[in-house]
């Protein structure tokens, strides 16, 4: 039976590394710094000595209900139903940046010729997602997503909505459910999930 | 010698017709450049490699298709890369970057050697004859005695570089990291308590000290990080970072406390004094184990909180509440100095009072204390399973006998990095073997540009242009650690209680016409005559050999990427006492005669001290003229190797700082908003830092986590880096000859400095 996948970070757990982002960069050939499909944000507050960060790995949220996929005019763009995840169909992208523009994060980002994003690892590279068969978890012969796999202290994980809602907090689910079901993510103390990417 | 510009710029390489250019450089950015079409899969295969990109040897799983490395992680259960068994491997983020490193264009993919003046590239064969004839030519006039060699980074610490340069060309001088990196610490704590590698035991600990360490953005290996987040998470351990930057580790920290920089000693003899005073130390491991306590108990007995509040800016409770809580989750607790500590000039005294709050609690080898690693087994002598005697030629050949500074006059050493330049001008050392490291990024740096110019023959084994292999005689092209078969045992890791080995085979062929380690030094040997103590055809062969001694092929290690091979215990001590002068942890070091001397001479104590800097012997002092005090840094995303030669490894950087927009490649300063408002400084702008000595330019990041009155960047970019622009400042060009700490002649790095604005849009 087919269900939505989601991402799952809890910001308490990531040490700020950046092994995701560049394992990102490295398994999907992401070469531009403006090109980068998952990145690392580092959160400052109060003032010395009281400061203090907090840090969150940031990519596609592959929203439940998709702001980039109903700007798409040319049908780019889709929320697939087996599993989730929104992927970039590059043949048919005519690179006018709504989705980009769209989205909250600015997930979707401009490779030099079209738009492309995470893809959660369906393929390897830009243009690699879409059309593709339908998510498998890595124990059933898919991959694990760049990220996921090297994550240093097992902040972030990705499957389905429902495994990952296991693995998180009550607080974090209720978040994500109220959230347009995005990333499901950890609460802080200096960082509310609802105001990622302001 | 000469210096010359060898090197692409990236941004010229990135911005100009990507297509040809990648195409030109056998597609060294990556295949979706190339085409655009990754959903062609060739041939692919999985194979292991063991990163050196800090020098940490986590096993990696190489994704290899159609001969070309295209992705990488980390070994499951590899006692470097996981936090142990049946534990996930990672690699982190400049592990990640490496494949750039290994297809980077700006790679010396051939051998080069100096003719007329200038550099120019040439073939094995004539760069082969060209060295032998130097070496022999240098020999002659000089005596082999006066060929420095510089210890380097060379993959897996193999000892051909020293089985060539010492034992056979007879070069008896080294100078390693002891004076660039950890010396005050290391050779602190060699007196104290044996040397056996220090490194805490993470995962075990209740209480952690991070002090001057930051341990979760530069660590040494994966199990590192996840070690200390098992601690919290399985040990409920408390964590405390000692540091003026807000770090990573201050960010996962119970407490951070940004003390006053260099007074960190005082901090140290007072937490002892309440250690003593509550009389919550191990009075059974002082009593049995231990000289020098009551030199100790008199040292602390007043020097309280309350006074080391004054000097540190630390709250006198909250040191009393540190000290109460490491010593009642002692054994399991451990306090951990580090660079923080090591550049500083007063960082012997300091280091050994914290190393003293180690002894004091008794944690030392013990679970989730200090841990004394060992591998607990050896590996075989391939040159004696052979029968091959090897001669040591470095032997009776006359050194320099300096007596400039204390560690000189003391018989410590006579020639540390940042007396290196002395050694040229007095015509000591005539030329320097170098493999894999940049010393002119690692302090003095005018100096030594100036003393490798003067230099008669610098020979270096290297990947990348920098100031070193530009001005080189002979560039050998190194082979990075995807093309070389590698070998490491050891101790430290994640399996607090096994040594073990790991190994793996060249992941992909050669790339342009670069070498194995091993080849370089097998076939100058050859050249030289000295082919014999080469018979090996490569370094896996010779690493094979040395698998005799637990049983096993390279083959067989290579294929399962590790083997845990011995059971170590805790309390190694228990077993022959501490491998010191007296067999005991000396909290007192009266028993090193060399100290004693020098501190008889200098006036100071060999038990614990409080040294404050003193424009004099341990630290310059900030005054109305430089009234911030600089230092530099580490950060997560750059080993201390060619990280800013990879467009990667620089984006995480800035991208760490929330500067990648700023279209500038280089390091920043950080400084806190009260010092850069007076100045009238904001995030982007450029500014100048000088000290009493010189200046540099970089960017300015106005940072909340930087203690007022203190500045900070990362080193090793600058002119003399591997990047390919040069961007950013070389911080060690304020270094000069005199900043050394006077024990153990390692580089101190604290320079008073004022920051002023030069340039900026904001």
């Amino acid at each position: 039976m087919s269900e939505e996948w989601t991402f799952y970070f809890d910001p308490n757990s990531c040490i700020g590394c950046h092994a995701c982002s560049v394992a990102c960069d490295v398994r999907n050939d992401r070469e531009n710094a403006d090109d980068n499909w998952r990145t690392v944000k580092h959160e400052g507050t109060g003032e010395f000595p009281d400061y203090e960060e907090t840090t969150v790995s940031i990519s596609c949220m592959h929203c439940g209900n998709a702001p980039c996929e109903k700007v798409c005019p040319t049908g780019a763009i889709t929320k697939r139903d087996a599993d989730g995840i929104v992927t970039v169909d590059q043949d048919k992208c005519i690179s006018c940046h709504y989705c980009g523009w769209a989205c909250p994060y600015g997930a979707p980002t401009f490779d030099g010729e079209k738009m492309s994003k995470c893809h959660l690892c369906l393929g390897e590279g830009a243009g690699d997602g879409a059309g593709k068969p339908p998510r498998e978890r890595p124990k059933a012969g898919g991959t694990t997503p760049a990220c996921v796999d090297n994550c240093v202290t097992d902040a972030l994980h990705a499957g389905p909505v429902s495994e990952m809602m296991e693995l998180a907090s009550d607080a974090a689910v209720r978040k994500f459910t109220q959230n347009d079901r995005q990333l499901i993510v950890e609460p802080t103390e200096e960082v509310d999930p609802e105001t990622l990417g302001d | 010698m000469g210096s010359q510009d060898l090197t692409v710029s990236r941004r010229t390489f990135l911005k100009g017709s990507a297509a040809g250019a990648i195409g030109a450089a056998a597609g060294c950015l990556g295949r979706s450049a190339e085409s655009g079409d990754v959903t062609s899969q060739g041939e692919r295969s999985v194979v292991h490699g063991n990163c050196w990109i800090c020098r940490a040897e986590c096993g990696q799983e190489i994704t290899v298709e159609d001969g070309r490395a295209i992705d990488l992680t980390g070994v499951d259960g590899h006692p470097k890369a996981s936090a142990g068994p049946d534990r996930e491997g990672t690699l982190c983020s400049k592990g990640m970057a490496q494949l750039e490193k290994t297809y980077n264009p700006n790679r010396i993919t051939q051998p080069h050697i100096r003719e007329d003046g200038e550099l120019r590239a040439a073939s094995w064969e004539e760069a082969l004859s060209y060295a032998a004839d130097e070496l022999e030519t240098f020999a002659e006039e000089h005596g082999s005695e006066k060929l420095l060699r510089y210890q380097g980074y060379p993959l897996a610490k193999h000892p051909w570089h020293d089985l060539f340069f010492k034992n056979l060309y007879g070069a008896p001088l080294k100078v390693g990291r002891k004076t660039t990196c950890h010396g005050p610490f290391s050779t602190s704590w060699e007196w104290m308590s044996g040397y056996g590698r220090e490194w805490p035991d993470w995962q075990n600990s209740e209480y952690i000290i991070a002090w001057g360490r930051n341990v979760m953005e530069c660590f040494r290996g994966q199990w590192e990080p996840k070690g200390v987040m098992d601690a919290k998470e399985n040990n409920d351990a408390t964590v405390v970072a000692i540091d003026p930057r807000y770090t990573k580790t201050a960010q996962k920290a119970d407490k951070w406390i940004p003390i006053e920089p260099r007074t960190d000693g005082a901090l140290a003899l007072a937490m002892g004094h309440v250690i003593i005073e509550e009389e919550l130390y191990d009075e059974a491991f002082v009593e049995e184990w231990t000289h020098g306590f009551e030199a100790y108990r008199e040292a602390v007995a007043d020097k309280t909180p309350e006074w080391a509040a004054e000097i540190t800016g630390v709250d006198a409770g909250e040191i009393r509440e540190i000290a109460i809580g490491f010593a009642t989750a002692a054994p399991s607790a451990v306090a951990f100095p580090w660079t923080g500590l090591a550049y500083q000039a007063n960082g012997f005294k300091n280091c050994q009072n914290v190393h003293a709050l180690n002894g004091l609690v008794g944690n030392i080898d013990r679970p989730g204390g200090t841990r004394q690693w060992s591998k607990g087994f050896s590996l075989a002598d391939p040159h004696e399973k052979q029968g091959i005697d090897v001669p040591a030629n470095y032997e009776d050949k006359p050194t320099p006998d300096y007596d400039d500074y204390p560690f000189q006059k003391h018989g410590i050493r006579d020639v540390s990095h940042n007396l290196v330049p002395k050694a040229v001008e007095r015509g000591d050392i005539k030329g320097f073997v170098n493999n894999w490291s940049s010393p002119p990024k690692s302090g003095n740096t005018d100096e030594w540009l100036q003393a490798l110019d003067d230099m008669d023959l610098v020979i270096t084994v290297d990947a990348f242009w920098d100031a070193v292999s530009k001005r080189a005689d002979v560039v050998f092209p190194g082979a990075s650690q995807l093309e070389q078969p590698f070998l490491k045992g050891g101790g430290d890791s994640s399996y607090s209680t096994s040594g073990w080995v790991t190994a793996s085979r060249p992941a992909i062929d050669l790339i342009g016409d670069c070498k194995p380690d091993y080849q370089v030094y097998k076939l100058l040997a050859e050249e030289m005559g000295w082919g014999e103590y080469f018979p090996w055809e490569s370094g896996a062969e010779y690493w094979d050999e040395q698998l005799d001694a637990i049983d096993m092929s390279f083959d067989e290690l290579a294929d399962q990427s590790y083997a845990i091979v011995s059971e170590v215990g805790y309390e190694q001590w228990k077993d022959g006492g501490f491998d010191t002068e007296n067999g005991l942890f000396n909290f007192d070091l009266d028993v090193k005669d060399e100290y004693a001397e020098l501190a008889a001479e200098m006036g100071a104590s060999t038990a614990p001290e409080w040294q404050p800097p003193d424009d004099k012997h341990y630290g310059e002092t900030t005054d109305d003229d430089y009234p911030l005090l600089f230092t530099d840094v580490f950060v997560e995303q750059l080993s201390r190797g060619h990280c800013q030669a990879l467009e990667r490894s620089v984006a995480a950087y800035q991208e760490r700082y929330d500067v990648e927009d700023w279209d500038y490649d280089g390091n920043v300063l950080h400084i806190n908003p009260v010092d850069a408002g007076e100045r009238g400084i904001r995030t982007g702008d450029m500014v100048r830092v000088e000290s009493a000595d010189d200046s540099i330019e970089l960017m300015a990041h106005v940072y909340e986590g930087a203690r007022p009155g203190w500045v900070a960047t990362v080193n090793g970019f600058g002119e003399t880096s591997s990047h390919p622009d040069g961007a950013g400042a070389n911080s060690m060009k304020l270094n000069k000859e005199r900043h050394v700490e006077p024990v153990t002649g390692m580089t101190a790095r604290n320079h008073p400095v004022e920051v002023s604005r030069v340039g900026g849009e904001n």
